[in-house]
């Protein structure tokens, strides 16, 4: 059944689209190893000049320098600030100055509970919002592709779209002045005398409020990825498979899902990458409602605890062992992917 | 044995930086060893021999005169009107034509630069200073930048309550002017506006004995803030101030005044101001000898219960119970919440304004200071006599820095002078003109003249003048005439003591200090309080308190 499938998707795509397809890809190959054939061909690339090489390539490096100059200003160049995590940074001696401490900022990190408290805070609100959070997108996704009128898709897309563009703190508002101990719901509910449902400040529902924030706010921004996966599928494969009496849920089956399933993964990978990055203002904000404990996340315990103590180096300590895990996992991630046959961040 | 390792590889790497910055002598330059790691203080004898004397100005006679109270306090004149006649109180200009830069904080729109009025003042002022306002709200981020690059502008205001992260401690032994030489004793009488500011603001800037800060805008009697209520509202029910005595008082208050089905609320956060009535002291006390936390008081315990308490009454309304402390003065003006804790800077003119605006008959008014049983003498706490303090650059010479000493005699002229309205509100006809007898600015005025630009370099000590809302000045000034003989210096006050930065962490009290809030939003138990003062005292709250014990109040004294 599959290997039909296979046959008849190169077939067709070859036949719509070859004209525009670059000349390698143009021989279409029933067995799929369409791109292990180009090795041999970059192999002899390869034998070129590299002198003739960047003269070939020189329009492309040229667009790509501004890029590669921005990263390294703010992204490589500051790494040099690392080294206070392993100083008593004192920012008016300057880095070089500063005494050194070796791993003691660690050490303390590591004996202190509040670190501790942070850092599962931010794996349980990272394990709910890839439960609850993640999936959604994508249902929306198909939700949305389902609807034939463009207008309307466009109307839906642009409303659920918007409260991205919201800042958190007018998110929160929003939720306060709704659901909050004065909104519009308590009060409707005091009028009525039916009690009080305190969901803002309440600290053991803390994480299903925040992925609701954070669903409301950014479920609609994360379906474009969804959707431009949607819209390269070729509407031809619909058509054959409807042809050969394939119901809606068969083709969602056979051929929407496998068609979005690279970008899937590939999301995945770096929502697991970034499981240790779940937010810093929408936790500052409602820090004082439920408490520290339950709100700090590793990013806050580095801002409240770093930063406003003047303990710049027992942050960047922080920060640095954050970005560490973070590293480990999104290589991981990615090493699961690879194991999938998927492509995870990069091809093997 | 692979953290050993890494450790090596990162000294060696460290080794190896330090090397090149020893031959390059521009990175050399950049200064070296860290005088905070020791922390430092003012001592009473050294202070008192650098601290200038000081001459009361007699040449403006307020209208609501100031009264003295406990502890050699004052309350700030009022005015309710401005001085008809302007009186001059420098002769010539001050200036002797040289060129400086000064960069101060600044709330409101940045006027753009070289405009009208800093011509004119520089005219008056006799000098060519550029004065470059940044935005307050981001101000304690720019600083650090010019402070580790070495590059501060001549003159600098530098507002206390960032002088931890400005690191001042260490900043006026290497980056800012000691004018203790120019001002200590009887030599500020030199510069007689200068010298009609309190000695004790004096010691706001003084550092490890030295006299490095101009304080602006000084108060004789500094509090932290009152517990503010919507008189009009009040009033109207028949409550008046001093029939709240006690904390009961405060609780029967709540339950009359909070329905939750109008979506009225008696309360919004108090707790800052409101357990002061318990005796709290600001920090550190002294109890037979020994150094004591507020956190170790049993009064703090009490206190903090009485607040549980309230959070859970019900009559707290349930968004600062939910920490939106910024909305709190719309819930105010609303009449939303009807009593809440507020610095004394909420008492003023543009708050009647505003309140004014959202209900015509709004009044805001504030309870008496209590003891929180309701039979003991209240008390409460002096603060620093002014947050607000501009200092010198160390680079200048001794002929720069008296000019623009000078300038500051002439910046601080006091209310209602002639010098006071050149710099407040520029030239009359061009930046203001005079309605009902009051300096009133003129588009041009608006635009460029921005009160505290100049008066953030230098300027009188304060007086409270309200002009359009005179009850606001009365309120006010009779308010701290009441409340004067309760006042108190409180343990290490205008000691200026730079903590070692290995106790910042145990300083700061982060996980203390929030626990506190929690508890005072019924989200957590005294119990938990009482945990976490335990555990910020096992690791390193007992050392910081020992580090005062030895190394401050053995050897210093309590400051008092």
């Amino acid at each position: 059944m599959a290997g039909t499938f296979t046959t008849k998707t190169k077939k067709v795509g070859a036949g719509s689209s070859g004209g525009t397809e670059p000349a390698a890809d143009a021989e279409p190959d029933a067995d799929g190893r369409a791109r292990s054939r180009k090795r041999p061909g970059r192999a002899e690339e390869g034998g070129l000049t590299w002198r003739l090489r960047l003269r070939r390539d020189r329009s492309l490096i040229l667009m790509t320098l501004p890029a590669v100059a921005l990263l390294l200003v703010f992204n490589y160049a500051p790494l040099f600030g690392l080294i206070t995590a392993f100083e008593y940074y004192d920012p008016l001696v300057g880095v070089l100055h500063s005494d050194w401490a070796g791993l003691d900022q660690f050490r303390a990190l590591f004996n202190d509970p509040l670190f501790w408290g942070a850092l599962r805070n931010t794996l349980w609100l990272s394990f709910v919002q890839l439960v609850l959070f993640f999936p959604i997108p994508i249902a929306l996704a198909l939700v949305l592709n389902s609807v034939t009128s463009e207008r309307l898709r466009n109307f839906i897309q642009s409303v659920v779209y918007l409260p991205h563009f919201f800042s958190w703190v007018l998110a929160i508002t929003i939720f306060q002045q709704m659901l909050g101990g004065a909104g519009v719901l308590n009060h409707f509910l005091a009028q009525h005398n039916l009690g009080t449902w305190d969901v803002m400040t309440d600290p053991h529902t803390f994480a299903l409020l925040v992925t609701s924030q954070a669903v409301w706010k950014e479920a609609g921004w994360g379906i474009i990825v969804f959707l431009a996966a949607l819209a390269a599928i070729d509407q031809n494969l619909y058509e054959a498979a409807a042809v050969d009496g394939a119901g809606r849920w068969r083709r969602m089956w056979h051929i929407t899902l496998p068609g979005m399933r690279g970008v899937i993964v590939l999301m995945l990978v770096l929502r697991l990458g970034n499981a240790l990055t779940v937010g810093f203002e929408q936790f500052l904000i409602q820090r004082d409602a439920v408490g520290h404990d339950t709100a700090d996340v590793l990013d806050t315990f580095s801002f409240y605890y770093g930063i406003t103590t003047n303990n710049y180096s027992y942050g960047a300590a922080a920060g640095l062992f954050k970005s560490v895990i973070s590293l480990l996992l999104i290589w991981g991630a990615n090493r699961v992917a690879h194991a999938f046959g998927e492509d995870g961040l990069y091809r093997k | 044995m692979s953290i050993a390792m890494n450790r090596r590889a990162f000294v060696n790497g460290a080794v190896a930086v330090a090397g090149a910055a020893a031959l390059s002598p521009l990175l050399s330059a950049c200064g070296s060893g860290s005088s905070r790691s020791k922390g430092g203080t003012n001592s009473k004898s050294g202070l008192r021999a650098a601290l200038p004397d000081y001459v009361p100005g007699q040449a403006v006679k307020p209208d609501i005169p100031s009264v003295h109270g406990a502890a050699g306090a004052f309350t700030d004149p009022g005015f309710l009107t401005y001085p008809a006649k302007q009186i001059p109180t420098v002769s010539g200009t001050p200036g002797k034509g040289g060129s400086y830069t000064a960069v101060t904080p600044l709330w409101g729109t940045i006027p753009p630069a070289g405009n009208s009025f800093y011509q004119a003042v520089n005219k008056a002022l006799g000098v060519n200073l550029t004065i470059k306002p940044a935005n307050g709200v981001s101000y304690d981020t720019i600083v650090p930048t010019m402070t580790a690059s070495k590059k501060l502008p001549d003159w600098i205001q530098l507002p206390t309550w960032w002088n931890a992260a400005f690191n001042m401690g260490e900043l006026a032994g290497t980056q800012l002017a000691d004018l203790t030489p120019y001002l200590a004793g009887g030599k500020i009488k030199k510069y007689p506006n200068l010298a009609a500011i309190p000695t004790f603001a004096w010691q706001v800037g003084a550092w490890e004995d030295k006299l490095y800060g101009i304080p602006c805008g000084a108060s004789g009697m500094s509090l932290a803030g009152h517990v503010f209520y919507r008189a009009d509202i009040l009033e109207s029910k028949g409550i008046t101030a001093d029939q709240v005595k006690s904390a009961d008082d405060y609780m029967s208050l709540g339950k009359e005044l909070t329905s939750a089905q109008a979506g009225v609320w008696a309360f919004g956060d108090v707790w800052t101001y409101l357990s002061l009535s318990w005796g709290l002291p600001p920090g550190w006390t002294v109890k037979s000898g020994k150094l004591v936390h507020a956190y170790e008081l049993p009064e703090f315990l009490e206190a903090l219960d009485w607040h549980y308490k309230l959070a859970k009454s019900g009559y707290v309304h349930p968004d600062a119970l939910a920490g939106n402390v910024n909305a709190g003065a719309t819930r105010f003006y609303a009449g939303k919440e009807l009593i809440q804790g507020g610095g004394t800077g909420a008492w003023n003119l543009s708050d009647h304004q505003s309140g004014t605006a959202a209900n015509k008959n709004y009044r805001r008014g504030a309870f008496n200071v209590i003891a929180a049983d309701g039979r003991s003498d209240p008390q409460i706490f002096l603060g620093a006599a002014t947050g607000v303090v501009s200092y010198l650059n160390a680079k200048l010479s001794p002929n720069q820095i008296e000019e623009l000493l000078a300038v500051a005699n002439y910046l601080a002229a006091p209310y209602g002078s002639t010098e006071y309205t050149m710099i407040t509100y520029g030239v009359e006809g061009v930046h203001h003109t005079m309605v009902n007898g009051m300096p009133s600015y003129t588009d041009e005025g608006k635009k460029y003249a921005q009160p505290t630009t100049y008066t953030f370099l230098a300027s009188a000590p304060q007086v409270i003048s309200n002009p359009g809302a005179e009850q606001v000045t009365k309120d006010y000034t009779s308010w701290f005439a009441r409340t004067a003989p309760h006042v108190y210096k409180p343990v290490f006050y205008g000691m200026n003591i730079t903590v070692p930065q290995r106790y910042a962490t145990a300083a700061a009290a982060k996980s203390v200090v929030d626990t506190v809030i929690e508890v005072t939003h019924g989200l957590k138990k005294v119990s938990d309080f009482q945990a976490a003062v335990s555990s910020w005292k096992s690791s390193g709250g007992d050392q910081l308190k020992n580090w005062y014990q030895t190394e401050v109040l053995d050897k210093y004294g309590t400051g008092q």
